[in-house]
């Protein structure tokens, strides 16, 4: 296999991925970027109500960082690591600034300077936008500033796994251009996987086509564990039936939500916080309304924004409005729109401290939806993912740059070519299973069993049923024997990596036996902070998946009942 | 076991169209062909929902590209029943509706090399893009934290505009200047170029007019990218605002020209309230138009060029429109 020799590579190029580039190839490091998509196409482009920061002197004038924290921890519910969430905080500021020095065009108050909007779960309005679509107007700033830097970008490039070598040290990656099919050993000392979430894994999803989880999946094999795997967002206003996101903005700017009956029904379940409560109890709310029959035939709600008029839904929820619109037929100015709750967001990740490194693998990094500095704990506010990316991309950058300064040269080369051998098996087979059998399988699986409600017995079910499903990607085969732009091959790899994280997910849903955040046990209704106040840890064994905990950093909030 | 399973049983039932899928697929080993599929629809199935469902469910090799699903992420753009679209911003029974018939095609799109089935190569395209520097270049002030940028909110408006390119490729795919002027940048980086060009935060105004001006005025004005454009940007009209600005030092020979033809334009108006060919012709071009003349002549149709355009009878209306009554 040919061989090219960087510093360091990053695996994936949302914002995560191309902000920890940029703060390694500032410090003259070399550095690729390596991602399955061209940059622009990255999931971050889909984010879109907004990024919160505490700007001084142009924020809200009681708010403060401290303010912000304690919306996050509490949003959190208290699986936050109180130190990360500080530092989320205290540099909101900072890279919003940057960002703007950089182009992104925000909305702006009338005197010019950015403005700022309310979303989920805030004491005070903090949330910086461009239109609704915030992640897309940053991607491109972004992209398009990194793509002036001294940064190899290898645009639709595979990552296949990690090489790691005997000491538990990362030795580079291997992946494959996708349109020629060559694989290269990317060698390097540091790898930063930022390789997004993994939406389909479920049924419904807001999440792009691409989320398939792949750096949890190499992060496993690789022998590092995912943090809380367990916490998965499901965001309660997807469009009903395409699942396209209609942003937390909408009620953030005086949206609605209403039952069949026309009641706004938050009243009941969030009496002070109303439609603005966090997802994972807006998400929980509307199923109950559903399944005590309030909800419209089918299972969905609307999202009501007919009173906020013509001229402000499209100026600044412009993105719902088309949405609504085309995919559903239904004009917003007239009509609610119908939502129900999908998947939108992975807590979990790779297990990565406050400056993104994990402390297990020398030399493997983390940033943005892939990694779980521990910021979100249980339940992720709306607008601190577009803000981690950028703040824990950035930090992760410089650590890296720093890592890079302290470490050696790598000596000897680890023998790459079993990750390829291993990834041809699908090709050269020929007969089995195609990928897609085992995809729908499992994607109603984790819907339907580790979904919103979850219980002892479905989450048996579901395990069981997801590990004869990991059983089958040994049989799965590829079809397609073309040597140039192979997707049936990609899709079989991903599969892989959908698989080995499913089945951590599963388990470790399964183990936490208390209702926290997003992970919502209908037997075990109430947070059990004496048994449960802890971090899950999952490995990948073989065949077994191993859970160990790892304390909560605490410090300055203790835990308090969580109402809204 | 009330799951989420269980709510989802009242699911309202749609009901469902078959149609046929007609891919016009590639690949290097075996080349081109068309191979067709078939699948019941309901109302609001996207085609990517379509492709997504025939590679899982029938024909794992289909290859395509698709990501965000909202249209914001621009993988998608192909050609469905010969038009270019966004896949994901297309509904399968819309396009039944319209063409009368349930037979869909799908195609890459034109200009793009293929690499596999709907699959492109668009290094020409992210080349273009590239070349008109897309990134603001602020002022060491702003980037030394020295100074804070404000900007007016009308600016951010405009601005954001031409911002909300998706890299898509649909409007160059369908660019007729394009495919037979390689200096023309086309309409996307246009796009891009003047979303810079316009930022009252920039500071290299100079360079950015160098490289746009030109290729702005080689632009026919067919509107294709008006039309094919799915975040409706209007290439257009960055193209035709990037025409207003007057170039630091002498202008190329193309806007030179570009704008005498304006000119000559707005004479003939204001002289006769019409557009006379010929004499716009003769006047933008000058001596370059004898040539052309002489041709048009000895191909017998010189008495086109001899008709006596008269002024409309309201012409002094037209003069007053045009600024010039006395």
């Amino acid at each position: 296999m040919e061989k090219s020799s960087y510093d360091a590579v990053v695996v994936g190029a949302g914002l995560a991925g191309l902000m920890s580039a940029y703060y390694i190839a500032k410090d003259k490091h070399r550095v690729a970027v390596i991602s399955k998509v061209f940059p622009t196409r990255s999931h971050s482009s889909a984010a879109e109500g907004g990024i919160a920061a505490y700007i001084k002197g142009n924020s809200d004038p009681n708010d403060n960082p401290d303010y912000m924290t304690y919306d996050t921890v509490k949003g959190g519910d208290y699986l936050v690591d109180q130190d990360a969430a500080e530092l989320l905080s205290n540099k909101s500021g900072e890279i919003v600034e940057i960002m703007e020095r950089w182009g992104a065009l925000f909305n702006r108050q009338p005197d010019g300077r950015v403005a700022i909007r309310y979303f989920g779960g805030q004491t005070y309005p903090r949330t910086r936008f461009v239109g609704d679509k915030t992640g897309m107007a940053l991607l491109h700033t972004l992209f398009e500033r990194t793509s002036g830097e001294n940064i190899d970008i290898f645009p639709e490039w595979f990552a296949l796994d990690l090489v790691i070598d005997d000491s538990k040290r990362v030795n580079g990656v291997v992946a494959m251009e996708m349109k020629t099919m060559n694989p290269i050993f990317f060698k390097a000392r540091a790898v930063v996987l930022a390789t997004g979430g993994m939406g389909m894994l479920y049924r419904h999803t807001t999440n792009s086509y691409i989320n398939t989880g792949d750096g949890y999946g190499m992060a496993l094999r690789a022998g590092a564990p995912i943090k809380d795997p367990e916490f998965v967002q499901f965001h309660p206003t997807a469009l009903y039936p395409s699942d396209i996101l209609i942003s937390e903005a909408a009620r953030g700017e005086g949206a609605i939500l209403k039952n069949v009956n026309g009641e706004r029904f938050m009243t009941k379940y969030a009496p002070h916080k109303l439609d603005l409560a966090p997802r994972d109890v807006v998400s929980r709310a509307i199923l109950t309304e559903v399944k005590e029959g309030r909800g419209y035939p089918g299972v969905y709600v609307g999202l009501d924004l007919t009173h906020l008029g013509e001229k402000y839904i499209k100026e600044r929820l412009a993105l719902a409005y088309e949405a609504a619109k085309t995919f559903a037929g239904v004009d917003a100015v007239n009509e609610p729109i119908p939502v129900r709750p999908a998947q939108h967001y992975y807590m979990g990740g790779i297990d990565v401290n406050t400056m993104g490194q994990n402390e297990e693998i020398k030399g493997l990094f983390a940033a943005g939806e892939a990694a779980c500095v521990s910021v979100h704990g249980a339940n992720r506010l709306g607008s601190n993912s577009l803000l981690e990316t950028l703040v824990f991309g950035r930090e992760t950058g410089i650590t890296v740059s720093r890592y890079l300064s302290a470490t050696p040269e790598l000596s000897v080369d680890t023998n790459p070519e079993p990750i390829l051998d291993e990834a041809y098996k699908f090709v050269k087979s020929e007969s089995g299973v195609p990928f897609g059998e085992i995809l729908e399988k499992l994607r109603d699986a984790m819907w339907d069993r580790v979904g919103v409600f979850r219980d002892e017995d479905g989450l048996r079910e579901a395990l069981s049923t997801i590990t004869s499903l990991r059983e089958k990607v040994k049989e799965m085969y590829v079809t397609d024997k073309s040597g140039v732009y192979n997707t049936e091959f990609f899709n079989a790899l991903e599969m892989r990596n959908m698989m080995d994280l499913a089945v951590v997910i599963a388990k470790a849903a399964l183990e936490r036996r208390e209702s926290r955040g997003a992970h919502y046990r209908l037997d075990y209704p109430k947070r059990d902070d004496a048994n449960y106040l802890v971090h899950t840890l999952a490995y990948i064994r073989g065949n077994t998946v191993e859970i160990t905990t790892k304390p909560v950093r605490m410090t300055r909030w203790q835990p308090e009942e969580r109402v809204y | 076991m009330s799951s989420t399973a269980e709510l989802q049983k009242g699911v309202i039932k749609e009901e469902k169209t078959e149609i046929v899928v007609k891919v016009k697929r590639f690949s290097k080993e075996r080349g081109e062909w068309w191979q067709e599929y078939k699948l019941a629809v309901d109302r609001f199935t996207q085609i990517t929902e379509v492709l997504r469902r025939i590679r899982s469910e029938q024909d794992p090799s289909l290859s395509y590209r698709a990501a965000c699903h909202m249209a914001v992420c621009g993988s998608c753009a192909m050609k469905i029943n010969g038009a270019p679209r966004l896949a994901c911003k297309t509904l399968a029974l819309d396009l039944v509706k319209r063409y009368n018939d349930n037979v869909i095609t799908l195609e890459p799109m034109d200009r793009f090399p293929v690499v596999k089935d709907l699959i492109t190569d668009m290094t020409e395209f992210y080349d273009k893009m590239y070349s008109v520097k897309p990134r603001l270049y602020p002022s060491p002030q702003v980037l030394e934290d020295k100074a804070q940028h404000r900007l007016r909110p009308e600016d951010q408006r405009l601005l954001w505009k031409y911002a909300q390119c998706i890299w898509c490729g649909l409007c160059v795919s369908s660019c007729p200047a394009v495919r037979i002027d390689e200096k023309f940048l086309g309409p996307a980086a246009h796009a891009k170029g003047f979303r810079f060009l316009a930022d009252p935060r920039d500071t290299i105004q100079e360079e950015r007019m160098k490289i746009l001006l030109d290729s702005a005025w080689r632009c026919t004005y067919c509107y294709m990218c008006f039309e094919v454009c799915p975040r409706e940007i209007e290439p257009v009209e960055a193209i035709k605002l990037t025409r207003t600005y007057t170039p630091p030092e002498g202008m190329s020979e193309v806007s030179r020209m570009g704008e005498k033809h304006t000119d000559a334009i707005k004479e003939s108006i204001t002289k006769s309230g019409k557009l006379m060919e010929a004499y716009v012709y003769g006047k933008a071009y000058g001596a370059g138009a004898i040539r052309d003349f002489v041709y048009f002549l000895a191909s017998g149709r010189g008495k086109y060029l001899l008709v006596r355009e008269k002024p409309v009878n309201n012409i002094s209306e037209v003069k007053k429109l045009m600024g010039e009554a006395k």
